[in-house]
């Protein structure tokens, strides 16, 4: 066989080719968890260099870290703690006034479904506290005055508040748009391939390795159930539950989504899937469809362009968008 | 010399010495695989890993958060969290972690017990993240 | 050292001839113990161990001792070439290669004649297995799970036994086939030391 040079010749190229194939180093996976906004996120990402994959997601908790400094109401100086205890016009951090400008197009398109205002609302209820407890009429009437979509006035990085008792809550936005900011510095790094999942509101960048990421959808009420499974790539999906945080008190359940309406806990849904281009919209979107119910919230859906969406309502049915492609 | 199909190369000995073991690694499958393991615990806080550990090994281990110490206990391949100084205790009530990708989390006291091996679990239930 | 019908200079040039063949079967022992580690393997330690091809063709030709030198001669060159000599590594593939040319030797000692490549192959395989995966739960992974593996990489060696004995058979075959073996066919395999 070695006496001809030919053999000897493909033998070479072989070994060559085996050389240059083995040589790049296998794709590395990383996954880590934090605890930020009060939940556990983790973020997993895919590349060449462990090392890489490391620093990407480290620059990437601290990113959200900074967004919680930023947004999180219960930080006394942070835009939104300064917002809610002015008098009347406070300058914000641009990137805070883009948020509240999206978050005001979703509470609009709504008719005030999504709600920002809703600060003085949920510190009365105090469902995610040790004592949580129902409000009387009048406590809620107080706390629901001056709210709506138009309370708050964005000119700019001005922001003024329509009474000055208005409490600023960014609960249904704020998860979504930091799951957004670390997945743009995960793409920044580099990284083509990572998810963060912040405790269910997921944001997902490019594919997992070539494959979909799969997304199991929580069954509202049976624990350990799937909905079903969505089969995605550089989408967001958050769900917004009845049955995260809650409380129940003779048998009736308070959960933490309240109808701007009535100072109340939402009764139309029991949970709401949205799938969009960003996870800041797919939450407040999810909030805003939950608390409007099956008919409207799908209609709000179905509006929303390059949005889907998947609703279980109050009696268990699920509705979901046209556009929806399901994998069960 | 012997000429023909490969299974002729084998000597009559050869075949029963392969069939036996092919029955003694068919046995090895059956007794072995019956038993799922999970693999090593681990704890984090914030950014970094406090600590690694088996779980087949039994043990307790007190962990520091800025609450306070959190115990927990490593036994019969299962975590738990023995104690908290959190006010509300929902960890103690998460209950036991036993299987890879299994994760017990303390909020107040900021630490997050997960089980590693998410990968193979993520492959037999059929998703990557659970949106909830 | 056997018939006394053969005469000196014939028997030293036989001897010649072994010790130049075994070099030669060291050689490419290790040219295949490396090339090996370019091969797509499904799972880190999964290996085919296309080197036991020639440590199994030296027995049969040779006998036992040619098996020892073959086998431990090839880890010892191949990871010195593989840059990894006394790393886990290293421990992991001489542990398998000790029990695997331990079973092959004693299998090849008493069941002698009846014996083929292929089972003494097989045999080895199962032993490199289960002694690489002794060891590594000794000294790297003490952890129960580890035997977890055990089937999967029994399964995988059996296979790759059989393989492998079918591939020393056929070059048996050639080997003999040529002149320079002529003698040794004539003085018959069970002579050889």
């Amino acid at each position: 066989m070695f006496a001809r040079p030919q053999w000897l010749i493909l033998l070479l190229v072989l070994i060559a080719g085996l050389v240059w194939w083995r040589v790049p180093a296998d794709t590395q996976q990383l996954s880590r968890t934090a605890l930020i906004m009060g939940t556990l996120v983790e973020i997993r990402a895919f590349g060449d260099d462990q090392q890489q994959l490391n620093q990407a997601i480290s620059d990437a908790f601290a990113e959200m870290t900074r967004l919680e400094d930023l947004l999180s109401s219960h930080r006394p100086d942070s835009d939104v703690a300064r917002l809610s205890s002015a008098e009347k016009t406070v300058k914000v951090s641009a990137e805070t006034a883009k948020l509240l400008q999206l978050g005001q197009q979703v509470a609009l398109r709504s008719g005030g479904a999504f709600d920002m205002t809703l600060g003085a609302v949920k510190q009365l209820w105090a469902i995610e506290t040790d004592h949580p407890q129902i409000p009387t009429a009048e406590q809620l009437q107080t706390a629901l005055h001056g709210i709506g979509p138009r309370a708050l006035q964005i000119d700019g990085t001005q922001v003024t508040k329509s009474v000055p008792a208005l409490q600023v809550d960014l609960g249904g936005i704020a998860k979504g748009y930091a799951v957004d900011r670390a997945l743009a510095v995960l793409r920044r790094a580099g990284i083509r391939s990572a998810a963060v999942n912040a405790g269910g509101d997921i944001g997902l960048l490019g594919d997992r390795q070539g494959q979909p990421w799969r997304i199991g959808i929580q069954h509202p009420r049976n624990k350990g159930q799937l909905l079903t499974t969505l089969r995605l790539a550089d989408r967001a999906v958050v769900t917004s539950g009845d049955y995260e945080r809650f409380f129940e008190r003779d048998g009736v359940r308070y959960h933490h989504i309240f109808d701007p309406h009535s100072g109340q806990p939402a009764r139309r849904s029991q949970s709401v899937t949205v799938v969009a281009a960003d996870a800041a919209s797919a939450d407040a979107l999810a909030t805003a469809a939950f608390v409007l119910g099956p008919r409207a919230g799908l209609k709000l859906l179905e509006d929303w362009p390059a949005v889907e969406g998947l609703l279980v309502a109050a009696d268990g049915t699920v509705y979901q968008t046209s556009g929806l492609q399901r994998s069960d | 010399m012997r000429r023909g199909g490969w299974l002729q190369r084998l000597t009559p000995f050869d075949c029963k010495l392969v069939v036996v073991l092919a029955v003694i690694v068919l046995l090895s499958f059956l007794l072995l695989l019956r038993r799922g393991v999970g693999t090593r615990v681990l704890v984090t806080s914030g950014d970094r890993t406090l600590f690694v550990a088996d779980l087949s090994v039994d043990r307790r281990v007190e962990l520091n958060g800025p609450l306070g110490t959190t115990v927990l206990q490593i036994a019969d391949g299962g975590v738990r969290i023995l104690s908290s100084p959190c006010s509300r205790k929902i960890c103690i009530g998460m209950g036991e972690a036993r299987h890879p990708g299994d994760l017990l989390a303390c909020v107040p006291n900021r630490l997050v017990v997960r089980i590693e091996g998410a990968d193979a679990v993520a492959r037999e239930r059929g998703y990557d993240f659970l949106s909830r | 050292m056997t018939s006394s019908a053969v005469d000196p200079a014939a028997l030293e040039l036989e001897l010649v001839r072994r010790r130049v063949f075994l070099a030669l079967f060291i050689a490419l022992a290790v040219a295949l113990h490396t090339f090996e580690v370019l091969l797509p393997n499904p799972l880190p330690w999964f290996r085919i161990g296309l080197a036991n091809i020639l440590a199994l063709t030296a027995l049969f030709l040779y006998g036992q001792r040619a098996l020892w030198i073959v086998s431990l001669t090839r880890i010892l060159v191949g990871s010195l070439l593989l840059g990894n000599l006394f790393s886990p590594a290293f421990l992991l593939s001489l542990s398998g290669g000790l029990s695997a040319t331990l079973l092959m030797s004693v299998a090849y000692r008493f069941c002698r004649p009846r014996i083929g490549p292929v089972g003494v192959s097989v045999l080895g395989a199962l032993g490199h297995a289960g002694g690489q995966l002794l060891i590594a739960w000794l000294l790297i992974v003490r952890h129960p799970s580890i035997w977890m593996m055990l089937p999967f990489f029994l399964l995988f060696s059996l296979i790759s036994g059989m393989v492998n004995g079918l591939a020393a058979d056929y070059l048996l075959d050639a080997l003999f086939k040529h002149p320079a073996f002529a003698r040794l066919r004539s003085m018959g395999e069970k002579e050889a030391i």
